[in-house]
């Protein structure tokens, strides 16, 4: 089982089919669960207190907007677990966590610069590219097992 | 009912310990099983859940072994076209439920969005097969130039 | 309850989304999203034809839309993204223009970090919601019978009495006791004319002591200085249709508004640097040997440039200058580097975080100094730089001028 982070972090078919193969998606929506169910709800609705941009410090200099080091230190978690990385460019957007095109940026950037495998794919707008996307995913998904079983 | 963004939050215990989960399960176009029936079979599973009919397909909470082990069962129905994601906030959380809080849930649209695909991943889970697809490619200066100068000739 | 509608790409995600909502509640206020689905979002945003690349962005675009076109009828808005962000900050001065020029709904913008300070977000809040319940009185561009405005700051008191949209008496005085110091400026403000307390028909209050003295004497408006200095600067300045900035560099802190058709949407204030503020003016005069209101025109005649000075600071700097002088440079060439130096440090310290739209009206103590005048407009590219008279009062004339048609003490006699 390896951990994959996915980018977008909240989507919906990458998450799926990497479960179906069993292995662990690195989710935006664990993280938001485990802020919110902090029994200290300090700042509903996301319990982001000014601390959190503190934090996002450790992926972004002071200089960079709040909400950027704010979103950083829920998604940077992510990257720092992650073993593997599949990212989608022309995804459906989101808002949010991900409705910031600096953050997005930034996050990308630290998945491909850290080292681990990466797949890149183009979000699909017909069928044949939706083929294209499954299949690239669970080439990528077997690659992953095979190295690992090597290891 | 106040349209306020932070409503005060009154939840069960349940709803905040944190080895409870929220799964969505999502059926995407061209199931063979309907929403109601996959609420069906959760409820016939006997797992301690709390399961929610929704406009998109159901939400289930509960114990994170219970909510995997009821997702597992559930995909039986119809491998290709049952999805499943994971929801940060509980079932009728205030602080997310568009009851209480006017303007769209951060990952509503992107959901909204996915489904539109939903059909053709499971016709790709489905019956897999090789597909190759032409990459677009800029078109080359000397080919530009001779529409540009047959456009301008008209 | 006041609705204030949020138009932001994610307050929540800089961690305070409660602070926001706090001052609005704080004002009998509460924050609401505009409802739109996922068609509108992508229809507004290509009608704005602004191309953002944040999504969070887009949707902001579309909660103006939806606020424009009426799908959605808050009583404010207040429009919100991260400091330092250049794209969020194109996108929150369109979308602030679009709703100005499309509605009549008074807009608030404001660029924040997780340092937000509670104050700044609650005189904002209580901007937006006294102008929405007071809309007729901001409206107001006359001054009628005879009124007194007090503005209370934390260093000088003022006093200004206005009739038949003249104002007829002023008074001024360093604030010590709060209402001894607002009963001194009014006293003097009074003895220029043959009128006494008992002949006014109302009283308007502002500034930090507006509360206290609101209650001693009964004001009929006790109005925030935002809004107050807005409503005064324009009125003097003549520009109350349009749009304006408004400057004052004051002794311990300072503010710049930005005005719409006489209605303030941002603002910004400052006090942690002496080397910002009128202090740093006052103590080059002292060391120069003049009075502060011959500084103006002594470094109208200097030039900064031959003046050294490696520091903004109200210590190094000041030291800065002694050594100019024990050189055997010139007061004048001294003085100009002051005001230049002050005039710098404004624009680091705050004209940054804020669009500054022309004409800029510069009041308080400080617009007297010609020299400061000078180096602003010469700071921010050679802009119109607009003082007008009584521009040391300017609290108290929009206080005068406000509370006008409000009391009615004469007819109640």
């Amino acid at each position: 089982m390896v951990k994959i982070a996915i980018y977008p972090p909240n989507s919906l078919i990458l998450a799926d089919l990497l479960e179906r193969k069993g292995h662990t998606p690195l989710v935006l929506q664990k993280q938001i669960r485990e802020k919110i169910k902090d029994p200290e709800i300090d700042s509903p609705p996301m319990n982001i207190t000014e601390e959190d941009p503190i934090k996002g410090l450790k992926y972004a200099a002071i200089e960079v907007p709040s909400g950027v080091r704010g979103r950083m230190s829920i998604i940077g978690p992510l990257i720092d677990e992650a073993e593997a990385a599949i990212v989608v460019d022309g995804a459906p957007y989101g808002f949010g966590c991900i409705g910031c095109a600096r953050t997005n940026e930034l996050s990308i950037f630290l998945l491909r610069n850290k080292g681990i495998p990466v797949l890149e794919l183009k979000y699909p707008d017909n069928q044949d590219e939706t083929y294209v996307m499954v299949n690239k995913i669970n080439e990528f998904v077997d690659s992953l097992e095979e190295a690992t079983e090597e290891e | 009912m106040s349209e306020n963004l932070c409503p005060k939050v009154k939840m069960s215990s349940e709803d905040w310990d944190p080895d409870v989960i929220t799964r969505m399960i999502i059926l995407g176009p061209g199931a063979r099983v309907s929403e109601s029936e996959i609420v069906g079979e959760f409820h016939m599973l006997g797992l301690p859940l709390t399961i929610k009919n929704t406009c998109y397909g159901s939400m289930i909470s509960g114990k994170k072994e219970d909510v995997y082990k009821a997702i597992k069962e559930i995909r039986k129905l119809d491998p290709a076209h049952i999805f499943t994601k994971e929801r940060g906030f509980a079932p009728g959380d205030p602080r997310r439920c568009r009851g209480h809080r006017f303007g769209p849930r951060e990952g509503f649209h992107q959901m909204e969005k996915e489904y539109t695909i939903l059909g053709y991943v499971a016709e790709a889970l489905e019956n897999p097969k090789e597909v190759t697809v032409e990459e677009k490619k800029p078109i080359k200066v000397d080919e530009f130039k001779k529409i540009m100068d047959e456009c301008l000739e008209k | 309850m006041v609705k204030i509608a949020l138009v932001s790409c994610g307050t929540e995600y800089s961690g305070i989304q409660k602070e926001i909502e706090k001052a609005a509640n704080k004002f009998g206020a509460e924050i609401i999203l505009p409802e739109i689905d996922l068609d509108y979002i992508d229809e507004s945003y290509e009608k704005f034809g602004f191309s953002a690349q944040s999504s969070s962005l887009k949707l902001m675009i579309a909660r103006a839309m939806a606020i424009v076109e009426g799908r959605s009828n808050p009583d404010a808005v207040f429009i919100a993204t991260c400091f330092r962000c250049a794209e969020a900050a194109l996108v929150r001065n369109e979308v602030r223009r679009f709703i100005q020029n499309n509605t009549r709904i008074p807009v608030v913008t404001y660029s924040f970090t997780e340092r937000t300070k509670a104050d700044e977000l609650f005189i904002r809040m209580e901007a937006l919601a006294t102008t929405v319940t007071r809309r007729s009185i901001l409206a107001r561009e006359k001054q009628e019978g005879l009124t007194l405005g007090l503005d209370s700051g934390s260093t000088t008191t003022k006093a200004v009495l206005m009739e038949n949209n003249e104002v007829i008496g002023t008074g001024w005085t360093s604030t010590k006791d709060i209402i001894e110091s607002a009963k001194t400026a009014a006293a003097e403000a009074f003895s220029q004319t043959d009128y006494g307390w008992d002949d006014v028909d109302g009283i308007g209050t502002t500034g930090y002591g507006r509360f206290t003295m609101g209650e001693e004497f009964k004001a009929e408006l006790i109005q925030e200085e935002l809004s107050v200095n807005a409503k005064g600067a324009v009125y003097l300045a003549d520009c109350q249709k349009g749009e304006a900035t408004v400057l004052d560099i004051g002794g311990m802190d300072n503010k710049v508004i930005t005005v719409n058709n006489g209605i303030p949407d941002n603002f910004t204030m400052g006090g942690i640097c002496a080397g910002a503020s009128g202090r740093f003016l006052d103590m080059t005069s002292r060391r120069l040997d003049v009075d502060i209101t011959e500084l103006g025109p002594l470094a109208v005649q200097g030039d900064w440039r031959r003046a050294m000075l490696n520091s903004y600071c109200i210590v190094f700097g000041i030291q800065d200058l002694v050594t100019t002088l024990a050189a055997g440079g010139s007061k004048a060439d001294v003085a100009a580097a002051a005001c230049h130096s002050v005039s710098e440090q404004v624009y680091e310290q705050q004209l940054q975080e804020i669009d500054i739209r022309e004409p800029l009206i510069q009041v308080g103590g400080t617009s007297l100094i010609s020299g400061l005048v000078e180096a602003v407009s010469e700071t921010l590219g050679g802009i119109e730089v607009i003082v007008p008279e009584y521009s040391q009062h300017i609290g108290a004339v929009g206080a005068a001028l406000l509370v006008s048609g409000m009391g009615h003490r004469q007819d109640n006699k």
